[in-house]
């Protein structure tokens, strides 16, 4: 897949994301886009434990992209660590936005399969 | 028999005997009816006489003494309203009455604790005294029970006697120990009553169909609620089950029942189709019901009917029913999803000839992943075999080259689907770069389960050792390297270690049990 150019005014370089996908080949994917769009991948977590570990070292995040069903465990307690912080999320996930507990669908929903520039949309609609 | 018991003209005799101080030499009535009576006044025991509705009709003088009332307090009130009592006593009194009045037979309490007033000239309060209470009925004319009479013998004293004793048991006199035999078999009988009643309430309310058949006809004597629910609450009892449940005729469950009340062995089945005729249903209904016939037997040993447990088990096998035709019609949207994928992506790339390795390591990878799908497929996504999975990956391969070892583990879908991907790109880098690049090449996989409890773990050793001097190149690098690591390390939370130096590939992987296991081995 290629990148399109595009002409916002701001774009998503140099922003550092918060992971949170369970699936190898789609944190893969994930990674790669994020990396083309010149994001910083600063923790990828795949799983609740991992992701509770990475917030606790303090780790500076600019936006979380976060899967909904970990390993059969939902998102929200990170989520809610997350917005408590005041960290913008994006929820990305198979299931849509139906799939999302009424408090979080303010959110942007990536519904997978999702493309680089849907990635970049999401993102810039969250961070200022 | 005593007239003044008869007439109602007890009443009368008693004030005129009391007024006279109990005096035995005044009677009115004729000479024979004198006798009955003036026996009846002098017997030492207590004795009253009850009417249909439980009101005195006569007393002794002895009956007076004992609950320290005189007959005039007596006679034409209700003994209820006298002595209410609504505990269990009362509740055994009215029972014995209501013994009486329906069989027309004596009955006995073998041992009564009964509360009764005590006097103000005595001080008053209420005095619990005990009692063995015989009730006899006197029928009329036509046989129905006109009058109960009452013998009470007080046991009162034998019991304070008794409670106040410390001597042991076997000196008890033959009197206490008269009594307490009484004692015992009217406890016993209480017993057994109380929990027989507890029993059929139990299973009346049971969850489960209960019912109970008796003889070759299997007349059902007990069905309870769920069992009539079941059948539509029709009125099965007193019936013989064919007439009882007409539309289950040829379907096989009326001859299960003769074989067993004729064979004496039991049957189970489960899950089988029955039609019934449900509550406010035209016509028959589909079910499916779990259900057990047991042979009743009596003491020498013969069948004398069956008892019948079922389940209703429709919905549950209805849900199951749709659900596998959900995850019938998923693999087959999942299937064309991935055939679609890699038609897609043949037409993407199909004009650049430097992806055509690409596009054959892509498709390769697709495929590896419909068969793990297959595998998972067949067990209804419930779980998927690790040796199953190994032998789909590495089937295209000599058996000669490959071997592998190492016990059954079921693994989650998930799990499988990571390892199967683990598994092809492990062979696809065999395949192209090492032991199975050439004919004299070995691979050995072999894997074990060790360790207790939770820190069971699964350790795989994927041991390839070169036949023919093999590509320098580091074996797995790029999209294969880096998915292994993060399968292994990221996605199942466990260990992996690479090792090229030595002539062949040595990859181990050690993964907790708990991670990757559908459900607890049953090995040791």
């Amino acid at each position: 897949m290629q990148a399109q150019p595009h002409n916002t005014a701001r774009d998503v370089a140099g922003l550092k994301v918060f992971v949170v996908e369970d699936e190898s080949l789609v944190a893969m994917q994930l990674e790669d886009m994020l990396f083309d769009l010149g994001c910083e991948v600063v923790g990828l977590a795949m799983r609740l434990k991992r992701a509770h570990d990475m917030l606790d070292s303090g780790m500076a995040i600019d936006v979380a992209i976060l899967d909904v069903n970990i390993g059969g465990e939902k998102i929200y307690p990170i989520a809610t660590r997350l917005r408590d912080a005041g960290i913008p999320i994006v929820f990305a996930t198979g299931y849509g936005r139906e799939g999302l507990e009424t408090e979080w669908r303010v959110c942007p929903v990536l519904q997978k399969p999702y493309s680089a520039s849907q990635i970049e949309h999401s993102i810039l609609a969250v961070t200022d | 028999m005593p007239p003044e018991l008869l007439s109602g003209s007890g009443r009368t005799a008693a004030r005129t005997r009391r007024n006279d101080g109990h005096g035995s030499q005044v009677f009115r009535a004729g000479m024979n009816d004198l006798v009955f009576a003036h026996i009846f006044d002098v017997l030492p025991s207590p004795y009253m006489v009850l009417d249909r509705e439980l009101r005195y009709v006569s007393v002794n003088r002895a009956y007076e003494q004992a609950v320290l009332k005189q007959r005039d307090e007596l006679v034409g009130r209700l003994l209820f309203d006298l002595f209410p009592n609504e505990g269990e006593s009362g509740r055994r009194l009215r029972a014995s009455f209501a013994e009486v009045l329906k069989t027309g037979e004596p009955d006995t309490i073998a041992f009564i604790p009964y509360e009764i007033p005590r006097p103000q000239s005595e001080g008053g309060g209420i005095e619990e005294r005990y009692w063995t209470a015989t009730h006899t009925p006197m029928l009329d004319d036509d046989g129905a029970v006109a009058f109960i009479v009452q013998n009470t013998v007080d046991v009162t004293e034998i019991v304070r006697l008794k409670q106040a004793s410390t001597v042991p048991s076997a000196a008890v006199p033959g009197e206490l120990a008269l009594l307490r035999n009484a004692r015992e078999v009217e406890e016993a009988y209480q017993e057994t009553r109380s929990e027989s009643e507890e029993f059929r309430r139990l299973f009346r309310q049971a969850p489960g169909m209960i019912a109970v058949l008796q003889g070759p006809e299997h007349v059902a004597v007990f069905a309870n609620d769920s069992y009539a629910r079941f059948v539509g609450h029709r009125d099965v009892i007193g019936l013989p089950i064919r007439q009882a449940l007409p539309e289950v005729a040829g379907q096989g469950f009326f001859e299960m029942l003769d074989a067993v009340y004729a064979e004496g062995k039991s049957f189970t089945g489960e899950g089988v189709r029955l039609l019934i005729h449900g509550e406010g249903d035209e016509g028959l209904s589909e079910t499916f019901i779990d259900f057990t016939y047991n042979p009743i037997r009596d003491a020498e040993g013969r069948v004398t009917g069956v008892f019948v447990q079922g389940a209703d088990r429709t919905d549950a096998i209805r849900a199951a029913d749709r659900q596998r035709l959900l995850i019938d019609e998923l693999n087959h949207r999942v299937k064309n999803t991935l055939s679609t994928v890699q038609s897609m992506a043949r037409q993407s790339f199909r004009k650049l000839p430097q992806a055509q390795e690409a596009r054959a390591a892509f498709d390769a990878r697709i495929l590896a992943l419909s068969h793990a799908h297959n595998v998972l497929a067949e067990r209804r996504w419930e779980a998927a075999g690790l040796r199953v999975l190994l032998r789909q990956e590495l089937s295209p391969f000599s058996r000669s080259q490959v071997t592998m070892s190492g016990p059954e583990v079921h693994l989650t879908a998930r799990s499988a689907i990571a390892l199967s991907m683990v598994f092809h790109e492990l062979a696809a880098n065999a395949a192209a770069y090492g032991a199975l690049s050439n004919d004299e090449g070995e691979l050995v996989v072999s894997w074990q389960v060790a360790g207790e409890g939770t820190g069971r773990h699964l350790s795989i050793a994927w041991t390839e050792t070169a036949g023919a001097p093999v590509s320098a190149t580091p074996l797995v690098e790029g999209f294969g390297m880096r998915m292994l690591h993060r399968v292994v390390e990221g996605e199942l939370s466990g260990t992996l270690s690479l090792d090229l130096a030595s002539g062949g590939l040595i990859c181990r992987i050690d993964l907790a049990l708990s991670e990757v296991e559908e459900f607890a081995s049953t090995a040791a």
